[in-house]
């Protein structure tokens, strides 16, 4: 783990501005590098104390991931930024936000710019999504809090012997 | 559940020796499931919205009045673990008695809480809940496996303001001595108070395993008591019933800590029994009978043991 500098937080705020129309990024939340792009945000008074302790496995919330200049936002780093994300969000209805915790493809009718867009269901953020060239967002929800997808007769079929 | 329950010869002889316990009521309590129950997660929304969400899904369910934010499931016909309300960690299934000791530390915002023995994290979300963003909240554990889980959990609750450390509890005051307003010692133990989850644990409980787990709950409560600051607050809890993991071990926190206090109790509408200070041929400090002991019977739930103990001097 690593704090993120004052460049790199820049470069982030930036991102998160032309991506998500968002202006003020995480606040005065402390940023933490945490391997593979990924990044968590917690409270300065949070990190104080753990510069006391050992045996430290993770440190605040994990917020969002960073790949080539993309941002993809974790379900809690959409919630966090709240109705400061004003671009690429697309408002999903109950069926589509089954969908979306089950991270099961979703054919949409509009076209998006970048490669990432925030969903959004009765006011709640639910993380983001990736576009794909067809119209098909690919919702990046972690295999650990998927609902879980009922095995139908017919996937039983499918399987491989 | 098919077949009849079965209780070690050991558990049956143990059990009949200890006060204020109707075995006949305790084994009917055992073999009835555990009622469903959940908190709301006011730190990602608004307690009401929740309410409603959960309401249109179909959902009914009543407050449970010792807890704040918990509700009892009335219609199991829903499995509220594969909802998108509990995904999206809006709510945290959680039995309701263990619900007790977070209610009985009663975590303030702006307070640094540890919590010694954290996952799966159910009692660590409670904590952060009540903290409501502001302070920090340290969730440990020894297991490297259950480290995993706990972290999970404080993810889909949204948990900004915590550490989640591995490390033997034993072992903290080495560098955290001093450095909490409130520590919860939810110590591993023998889980005669949760039988009806798992029948195996009457069938293999013996006096043994209790006292091998009485000497660690006895270096863990002196531990995250050392980690208190002057005119803090530690919580002590069990799922079991055995007294050589509950009463004994505050005696022994007593004898081992001159500053440690023992402070009454709380809680409307939750039934309960008073501490034991006399059994076998041991007298404990009278004190005791500030701590409570549930019944599985006492409320059709769970069992617990919960003691509230205050470090004298000024914070």
């Amino acid at each position: 783990m690593k704090l993120i500098n004052l460049r790199e937080r820049k470069f982030l705020e930036n991102r998160l501005r032309s991506l998500y129309g968002v202006e003020a990024g995480f606040g005065d939340l402390v940023l933490i590098k945490c391997g593979r792009g990924r990044i968590r945000a917690t409270t300065k008074e949070t990190l104080e104390l753990a510069s006391r302790l050992r045996g430290i496995q993770q440190i605040g919330l994990y917020v969002m991931k960073v790949a080539n200049g993309d941002i993809s936002l974790s379900v809690e780093g959409s919630q966090l930024l709240g109705d400061e994300i004003r671009s690429n969000v697309i408002k999903l209805d109950e069926g589509q936000v089954e969908k979306w915790m089950k991270a099961i493809p979703i054919k949409m009718e509009i076209t998006y710019r970048g490669r990432y867009v925030v969903g959004k269901f009765n006011g709640l953020y639910l993380g983001s999504a990736r576009v794909s060239k067809n119209g098909l967002l690919y919702p990046q929800i972690p295999k650990w809090r998927r609902i879980p997808v009922a095995r139908t007769q017919n996937n039983k079929h499918n399987r491989s012997p | 559940m098919p077949g009849e329950i079965e209780l070690s010869e050991d558990l049956r002889e143990y059990l009949d020796r200890l006060p204020d316990l109707d075995l006949d009521l305790l084994i009917e309590a055992y073999r009835r499931p555990l009622p469903t129950s959940f908190r709301v997660n006011t730190l990602k929304m608004d307690e009401r919205e929740i309410l409603e969400m959960l309401v249109e899904r179909g959902l009914s369910f009543r407050k449970i009045p010792w807890a704040r934010y918990g509700y009892v499931v009335e219609d199991e016909s829903i499995d509220l673990g594969k909802t998108i309300e509990h995904m999206l960690g809006l709510i945290y299934i959680q039995a309701p008695i263990s619900m007790v000791p977070v209610e009985v530390l009663d975590p303030k915002p702006g307070e640094k809480v540890l919590d010694l023995c954290a996952a799966p994290g159910s009692k660590s979300t409670q904590i952060a809940q009540l903290l409501g963003g502001v302070g920090v909240l340290v969730a440990n554990d020894i297991s490297f496996e259950r480290v995993k889980a706990l972290a999970s959990n404080l993810q889909r609750f949204g948990v900004l303001n915590v550490i989640v450390t591995l490390m033997d509890g034993r072992k903290f005051p080495r560098f955290a001595r001093g450095c909490f307003d409130k520590v919860l010692v939810d110590a591993p133990c023998s889980s005669l108070g949760i039988v009806s989850k798992n029948w195996g644990i009457a069938r293999s409980w013996s006096p043994e395993i209790a006292k091998r787990l009485s000497k660690t709950q006895r270096q863990l409560i002196v531990a995250g008591f050392d980690c208190l600051k002057p005119g803090g607050e530690l919580v002590y809890a069990t799922c079991t019933l055995t007294v050589e993991e509950n009463e004994m071990v505050i005696q022994y926190l007593l004898e081992k800590r001159e500053s440690a206090i023992l402070a009454e109790i709380e809680l409307s509408s939750l039934r309960y029994r008073r501490g034991i200070v006399e059994w076998d041929d041991m007298r404990f400090d009278e004190e005791l009978r500030k701590t409570i002991r549930i019944m599985p019977y006492d409320n059709w739930a769970e069992g617990f043991y919960v003691a509230r103990i205050l470090k004298e001097g000024d914070s």
